[in-house]
């Protein structure tokens, strides 16, 4: 493919701080003419903000990038543009009323100001068309396009202004295989003509089919580049997940009397695009057991969660919690505790005060409500004793949660799930952005749940967490569930492998321990 | 229960300072202050105008407020407005913005005026409270379609209630108009015939038109409170407003909640138009009010949707309506100075609450943004 071995572009100790985390530390990254280049890594591994410094989002602390040679510095998208470089992010950036046409040519200088070149344009957008194969009417309005077609857009965006590099950010999440296919061809075309391309992807199979080189980053850094064909899924994987530093295991009761408490059979559901979210999944869980639901974020976790409280329709199949068919949105608090992912815009009223959140699910209940009257007392003194007895950080429950931190607000959510003691018990990302000590709180709340007997889904992208946390662990990639492990003697590698849609003969497929 | 009460031996989670006495007073005050602002900035241009604002605003207080049918007067222009700008601020309490008032008021006026000229052989009583009931569901039926479109259509109440005020408007035109059924006949104005006495709305006040549907309003407004405040009704509609989709998540049926509420708003907007029919013209005139339905927006709007305000605005918005015949009269004042004035105090009153979320927000954004770019994908 490549026909030069010419570097195009260098970054070189690239560092970037932002407050509390270290996003790239000291990371080096070369491109060179004509190639495809996979970025491979963990949610919250660096590459976004790698590439978002590339394309002059971000800036770095310190570090320098060279195109061609030259030291340049990119302070905006437009200069990274001007100098030939695009990006494709993973949720489009298209105007949805505007056609796809004028989605193109958005924001570039045209011949005659004030007017628009609609009429050169279009022939310009027509030829790039035909040329790549792209079967794109410029007369479309954005939104009536399938997501498929917007992302050919996206593409075609750049070719119009011939950029020299491209970075793909997740480009397949959207497509179907076939359009996978056809969005290769493409990129091939690209990479004959000597242009290059940055692939970010979490699946590998795409990876060792498009690109030539991979580099893999963990926590800010780059780990290594190696060529594709050389490197093993395995081995990949590793270089991914592996850690020095793990997380103590957190010890736990043994639990004797298992019951089944959830159970999921051949579940289908959409997502909010339309497209499938959920394939097929079956699932049971437990009294008294932790299961860990690892994966790359966007796997169909989310979907999966909503489904099981009763938030998102499935298309086929049943959810059962204790016998009782998931039919709307569930009421019991004493059958179903739910933290929802984002806690500002679903798990709390924001502008509400701390009793408002708490009592948020349990206000029609006695005795919060006596002959259709609600009783504040009575509220309030609930509140206090839940405030004491989770340690939420509150000068009083008149506060409006708004003014409580991360940690606090996450305190909050959990104590109303958690208080009417759940025969199930959904978590999703529950420790996303919470300090170290919030963090620790959540898990112990947790470990505390299952050793109460509750059945408790702990979904989550960080991996240290899910296997100092979970009995059991299931991976899930593309809407399925790849496998699963015991929490004692999970092999992260094998995570890693099945969080990258890769399953070696040798490992155990899909089997559930507690089928009959 | 927590046997280990974790965070203690670890840094931080301080909650942020809490500005919550200071941001009760303000909210408070908030509308005073905007009010203080647009009769500064109409004083000037009363200036501009060649008058002296004071003798002006002089006037307006003792036209409003200088004696005893000068009150009665406020009161009587306060009722359609308390009565609407209650229906806009309990809609607005829910996150929704019904500005089809207007066309509410007059489609509860006719359904009121209905019932008002129907001779029943009923105690005058239950005649009144059955013109008055009519005047709700006219009201309520005049927000059916809006309040369906926006629950299970997703179309915009915004649109749909606005547009049905012209609808509404020339309804009643067509009704009062002969040979309309409610037509009084061979008259220089479209009208209909007098309600019946028994369907009035008493006068609480002889010699002056002040009618009960002030008590009406004010009743109202304490129960609007206390099902907003102390019913699981109350908290549904205002967890609705405030984030809709944590409602669904504590299972709310969003949509229902939206309807119920809407027609409920729509309803109130049918009374402010029956207390201006059965208290106060004891006929439906062709385009009796003006802009009445509109001004209660106003009125919800400056209170920020809280009903005890709304009571507090609706009379400041009654007592400039009352007082501006006076100013004209003894000043020279145009009236419309008084539309300026209320449209000023509501601009400013928004003004002050746009300022304030953005001090807050910008407050909030520090510790949001170490959340959000902490995970930096």
């Amino acid at each position: 493919m490549g026909q030069s071995e010419s570097i195009v572009l260098q970054l070189q100790d690239i560092t970037k701080r932002f407050p509390g985390v270290l996003a790239c530390n000291q990371v080096n990254f070369e491109l060179k003419a004509g190639e495809v280049h996979g970025l491979l890594g963990e949610n919250g591994a660096g590459k976004s903000t790698l590439m978002n410094i590339l394309y002059g989002l971000h800036h770095p602390d310190s570090g320098e990038i060279l195109l061609n040679g030259q030291k340049v510095h990119i302070t905006s998208p437009k200069i990274a543009r001007n100098l030939g470089i695009g990006m494709v992010h993973q949720h489009f950036m298209l105007v949805e009323n505007l056609t796809g046409l004028e989605n193109v040519i958005l924001g570039l200088p045209t011949e005659r100001p004030p007017l628009l070149d609609l009429e050169k344009a279009k022939a310009r957008f027509v030829k790039l068309t035909e040329e790549y194969d792209l079967r794109l009417d410029p007369s479309t309005p954005v939104w009536q396009l399938p997501v498929g077609d917007q992302q050919w857009l996206e593409i075609l965006k750049l070719l119009f202004q011939d950029m020299r590099v491209l970075i793909l950010d997740e480009p397949t999440a959207v497509l179907a295989p076939s359009q996978v296919q056809k969005l290769f061809h493409t990129i091939d075309r690209l990479t004959d003509e000597g242009r290059s391309v940055i692939f970010i992807s979490h699946k590998l199979e795409e990876i060792k089919q498009i690109a030539e080189r991979v580099t893999v980053m963990r926590d800010g850094h780059v780990v290594g580049t190696v060529p594709v064909k050389d490197a093993t899924p395995t081995q990949l994987a590793q270089m991914m997940v592996g850690r020095s530093v793990v997380l103590q295991r957190r010890p736990r009761l043994p639990v004797e009397s298992r019951r089944e408490v959830l159970v999921i059979d051949h579940l289908h559901c959409l997502n909010d695009r339309g497209t499938p979210a959920l394939r097929d999944v079956g699932l049971k869980v437990c009294s008294g057991e932790i299961l860990g639901v690892a994966g790359v974020d966007g796997n169909g976790q989310r979907e999966l969660a909503e489904c099981i409280a009763g938030l998102r329709r499935q298309t086929d199949g049943t959810i059962r919690i204790n016998g009782e068919l998931v039919e709307g949105v569930l009421q019991d608090t004493s059958l179903l505790g739910y933290v929802p992912e984002d806690r500002r815009k679903t798990g709390l009223v924001l502008s509400f005060d701390v009793a408002e959140n708490l009592v948020m699910k349990k206000y029609p209940e006695k005795p919060f409500t006596n002959k259709n009257v609600l009783q504040w007392d009575r509220i309030r003194s609930w509140s206090d004793q839940l405030i004491e007895e989770y340690d939420i950080r509150t000068p009083n429950s008149m506060v409006p949660v708004k003014h409580l931190s991360g940690g606090n607000q996450q305190k909050v959510v959990v104590a109303r799930e958690t208080v009417s003691e759940p025969a199930l018990l959904v978590t999703s990302q529950p420790t996303r952005g919470l300090d170290l000590g919030a963090v620790d709180s959540v898990h112990q709340i947790l470990i505390r749940e299952r050793n109460r007997g509750a059945a408790v889904i702990f979904i989550s992208t960080e991996l240290p967490e899910v296997l100092a946390l979970s009995d059991r662990i299931i991976v899930m990639f593309k809407g399925e569930i790849m496998g699963e492990l015991d929490g004692e003697k999970a092999d992260v590698n094998v995570i890693g492998e099945w969080m990258l849609g890769h399953r070696s003969e040798k490992q155990t497929p899909i089997e559930n321990r507690y089928d009959e | 229960m927590m046997n280990n009460p974790v965070g203690s031996d670890t840094k931080k989670p301080e909650p942020a300072p809490v500005p919550i006495l200071g941001g009760l007073i303000l909210s408070g005050l908030r509308p005073v202050i905007a009010i203080l602002l647009a009769l500064l900035v109409s004083a000037i241009l009363i200036l501009a105008y060649g008058k002296n604002p004071l003798e002006a605003y002089a006037a307006l207080l003792a036209g409003s407020v200088g004696s005893l049918p000068a009150i009665a007067n406020t009161l009587v222009r306060t009722v359609p407005l308390l009565l609407g700008g209650l229906g806009v601020a309990f809609a607005f309490q829910a996150g929704l913005l019904n500005v089809g008032i207007e066309g509410q008021l007059y489609i509860g006026a006719a359904a009121a005026t209905t019932v008002g000229l129907i001779p029943l052989p009923v105690p005058p009583i239950l005649h009144l409270t059955l013109a008055v009931l009519a005047g709700f569901l006219g009201g309520a039926l005049w927000g059916f379609v809006p309040a369906y479109l926006k629950a299970y259509r997703g179309v915009s109440e915004i649109v749909t209630t606005l547009m049905l005020n012209y609808v509404g408007i020339y309804v009643v035109s067509y009704l009062v108009h002969e040979p309309a059924p409610l037509a009084e006949k061979d008259t220089f104005f479209p009208m209909s015939p007098p309600i019946l006495p028994g369907a009035h709305l008493p006068i609480l006040l002889p010699g002056t038109s002040l009618h009960s549907g002030i008590l009406l309003g004010i009743v109202l407004v304490f129960v609007t409170h206390f099902v907003l405040r102390y019913t699981p009704f109350g908290f549904k509609v205002r967890m609705t407003g405030q984030n809709p989709e944590a409602a669904r998540y504590a299972g709310i049926q969003v949509p229902r909640l939206l309807m119920i509420v809407l027609l409920i708003s729509a309803g109130f907007g049918g009374l402010a138009g029956t207390g201006e029919v059965l208290g106060l013209k004891l006929r439906l005139f062709d385009f009796f009010s003006t802009g009445l339905g509109y001004d209660a927006i106003g009125v919800a709007l400056l209170a920020n949707a809280n009903p005890i305000g709304v009571l507090f605005s609706a009379l400041f918005f009654g007592a400039l309506r009352a007082g501006a015949n006076m100013m004209q009269i003894t000043v020279g004042i145009d009236t419309p100075i008084a539309e300026v004035i209320q449209a000023l105090a509501v601009l400013f009153v928004i003004a002050i609450g746009f300022g304030e979320r953005v001090r807050v927000t910008r407050q909030q954004k520090k510790p949001a943004a170490l959340v959000e770019k902490g995970s930096p994908q």
